[in-house]
């Protein structure tokens, strides 16, 4: 180490050696990912969000919701995540593909957020879920500065948005606790947290058994008892192998390259890099047609049930 | 023997004392934001009708103030100090560095402010919103100036450990700084490529430039303090060649299971088991420190204590088996307090101990009060990392059975979540006491006219070799 340069190139070196090896490898791998377009359904997933729920988007992370709701699934045989029904299969990248700020998460105060809108046997909607931002609880704050009091006049008529409350929440008369437009921006974007797709890469993993060392296919057979690591697993992958049926992601089929390039539905001002085009020879006509018409436009005022016309048909 | 308070430190006063003086206040701020922060984790109601105090963001703020307020202002001035030292000359540049001081704490104020009001970023340990990465890196490269030049002008040819890793602290950051920027903010990654990157830099921020700030302090003060030379010194250079090349790889050990690539936490796995021999080369250069006497030393020892234990810990966690157990529990925030607070910071209070008694030619104004901070520092951060450990056995045993709630999961944990506040309490007093006696002991410098004499300080630790 006695010379400045070598010693400052190999600063550089190992710095350029952890970045091209995590950043810039998973940019190579995971950066394209296109969306994955289902011909049964002729519909492109995942879809994008309402104008309103993607700013919902924003007000989440500007609250650091993240710091106790993670929005991840992981893979079978990690803690109790699909059994606690926060989705029936694992996340994976695809998901994410149109959120221009993921919040994956890194500590679960409380509960995960991946699936809300579509949590089984019945998923919160969004009177509940103002009402839970509002009066909070012994594990979560309340947020009631997303919320205003207002005094409504006598005979004039209440707010259309004010809040059914009762008991000890109920405010005085002549008031009304109305949700502001971030709190309404809040709840439109987790009430639209769904995962219903089953891409072919959520399939679990299920490793070979060790006594079967001879095996290294991985096959779909819950024939053979629960695995240790992966009962959940096990009973999921035919499932979800059964919802495209259309597609095998075999060699030639023309899945995974449909791809909305003008329809961006990432909030506006929010340049989200749009999804790398279908490669020029691609002999889908279908998924070309069908995709521009697929996501809701970008600031469109948002019904909030918009893309959920077409419910994955993995989901059971 | 050279004597103990050189030209070099007296006219090298300003900026150290100016940037020892902003870290300190920013640890005080960031004890009082933490203390929020703990006791909403428990109690989340409280304050929560303050929008700017609301649990996600003060944990966000608690951390910032820590690490770019707290870490980085003192672990600058120290790493100057060290460079400087081994220049055995003044500190050239440095109006660059008072300049860069006082723009990077307006940057941290602003990110702070930022956080506050609606800006945070939510990604770990870089919550700078994206508009004072600018203003952060080019005063960091200010400060940055004078260390890299006295690292040029040093006495001797080949540089010590403590130059290496002042070194690549100073000369990495702003790489890191630039490079998450622009794949986070300026042209953000697709999808969950921005959990990576954002998990990348977070690793590469601790051990590409706060470990290598706490220990260059370590390398430096501890043969002083001791007398002798660093035993098994040749392979030093083989374990800060390790912590930099590898370090970098290990962020992806909080992605396990998640909605990555499965190479990312392999390569996490590989790289923690082999980062576990640079832990050793430190164990092995500085083990000297756990037989040594005096404030400065007993703070170090404990530092590097807490930084082995960490090292061991996250090589632990980066396996599935466990991590299947610790991921999202309390288990990550009491490694992370264990690291920046047990080790990186204990390791600049005991380099401040040794140092200001030099840049002043002071000893320390009270004794009392070293002594109440050595004490609380190493209660309140027993304390911290043990409760929220405990916490994190419970919550994990907790979260694995589905059926049982958060609301009892927040019942079960909250005693020792409890604890942890009262070790949060702990630590601000005792920083609080830090700072009464820093301040005293640095205004009897400035109160003089001329420079200070040399004064033989009686609260140092035993004279340099």
């Amino acid at each position: 180490m006695r010379s400045n340069v070598i010693f400052f190139l190999g600063l550089f070196a190992a710095l350029g050696l952890s970045w091209a090896g995590i950043v810039l490898g998973s940019n190579a791998q995971l950066g394209a990912l296109a969306p994955y377009f289902d011909a049964s359904q002729e519909t492109a997933f995942p879809q994008g969000m309402p104008g309103e729920a993607a700013r919902g988007q924003l007000v989440y992370r500007d609250l650091g919701c993240a710091a106790c709701h993670t929005q991840q699934v992981r893979r079978p045989g990690f803690g109790s995540d699909q059994a606690r029904g926060w989705g029936e299969r694992q996340s994976v990248a695809r998901d994410y593909i149109y959120q221009p700020y993921p919040q994956l998460g890194l500590a679960r105060v409380g509960p995960d957020l991946t699936n809300l809108g579509d949590r089984k046997p019945t998923a919160p909607d969004e009177d509940d879920l103002l009402r839970m931002l509002y009066a909070g609880s012994d594990d979560m704050p309340a947020y009631r500065f997303l919320f205003e009091e207002r005094r409504v006049g006598s005979g004039a008529q209440r707010s259309d948005q004010a809040l059914q409350l009762t008991g000890a929440l109920e405010p005085a008369a002549g008031w009304e606790i109305v949700p502001t437009a971030r709190a309404r921006a809040l709840v439109a974007y987790l009430v639209n947290l769904k995962t219903a797709f089953d891409y072919p890469e959520a399939i679990p993993y299920v490793p070979p058994q060790p006594e079967g060392a001879a095996q290294p296919k991985p096959p779909a057979a819950p024939a053979n008892g629960p695995a240790p690591s992966a009962p959940k697993g096990a009973a999921a992958a035919p499932a979800a192998a059964g919802a495209a049926p259309a597609s095998p992601p075999g060699a030639n089929a023309p899945a995974p390259t449909a791809a909305p390039t003008a329809a961006n539905p990432g909030p506006a001002g929010v340049s989200a890099p749009t999804p790398t085009a279908a490669p020029a020879g691609s002999q889908i006509p279908a998924a070309a047609g069908a995709a521009p018409a697929s996501p809701p436009g970008a600031n469109a005022p948002a019904p909030t049930a918009a893309p959920t016309a077409a419910k994955a048909g993995g989901a059971q | 023997m050279k004597a103990e308070v050189t030209p070099a430190d007296s006219r090298s006063r300003a900026p150290l004392l100016l940037l020892l003086l902003f870290g300190l206040l920013w640890l005080v701020a960031s004890g009082l934001l933490g203390l929020v922060a703990s006791v909403q984790l428990h109690s989340p109601r409280f304050l929560s009708d303050c929008a700017v105090l609301t649990y996600g963001r003060t944990g966000a703020l608690a951390e910032t103030a820590f690490v770019y307020g707290w870490l980085a202002n003192a672990g600058l001035a120290l790493a100057l100090w060290i460079l400087g030292r081994l220049a055995g000359e003044p500190l050239r540049a440095q109006g660059w560095a008072l300049a860069g001081a006082v723009f990077w704490n307006l940057g941290v104020a602003a990110a702070l402010f930022g956080v506050a009001t609606g800006d945070a970023t939510g990604f770990a340990l870089l919550g700078l919103p994206g508009y004072v990465h600018l203003i952060m890196l080019f005063s960091y490269s200010a400060i940055a100036v004078s260390g890299i030049l006295a690292w040029s002008g040093r006495l001797r040819e080949v540089p010590y450990a403590s130059h290496w890793y002042a070194a690549a602290a100073l000369f990495l950051f702003p790489w890191i700084l630039s490079i998450a920027h622009v794949t986070l903010f300026s042209a953000p990654a697709r999808g969950v490529v921005q959990a990576i990157a954002a998990g990348w830099y977070a690793q590469c921020a601790w051990t590409l430039w706060l470990a290598p700030l706490g220990l260059s302090v370590a390398y430096y003060v501890v043969p002083r303090v001791t007398g002798r030379v660093l035993p098994s010194y040749e392979f030093a250079s083989l374990g800060f060649w390790c912590l930099i090349f590898v370090g970098g790889l290990t962020g992806g050990r909080h992605l396990l299971g998640g909605p990555v690539p499965a190479w990312i936490a392999s390569v996490a796995v590989v790289s923690s088991a082999l980062l576990l021999f640079h832990t050793f080369v430190v164990l092995l250069n500085l083990r000297g420190c756990f037989s040594g006497g005096g404030i400065a030393i007993r703070f170090i020892s404990f530092g590097i204590a807490a930084y082995i234990v960490g090292a061991l810990a996250g090589a632990a966690t980066s396996f599935h088996g466990i991590a299947a157990h610790t991921q999202f529990t309390h288990f990550d925030e009491a490694e992370r307090q264990l690291a920046l607070y047990g080790a990186a910071s204990t390791l600049l209070f005991g380099g401040i101990y040794f140092a200001l008694p030099r840049i002043t030619g002071r000893a320390w104004l009270s004794g009392g009060l070293v002594r109440a901070h050595l004490f609380l520092s190493v209660a309140g951060i027993l304390l911290l990392v043990g409760s929220l450990g405990a916490a994190a056995v419970i919550q994990s045993q907790d979260l694995s059975e589905p059926a049982v709630a958060f609301a009892a999961i927040a019942g079960h944990t909250r005693p020792w979540l409890v604890g942890a506040t009262a070790a949060q309490a702990v630590l601000l007093l005792g920083n609080i006491a830090f700072t009464v006696n820093f301040v005293g002991t640095a205004c009897t410098v400035l109160k003089l006219s001329e420079p200070a004499s040399f004064n033989p300080p009686s609260a140092m630790e035993a004279p340099a070799p």
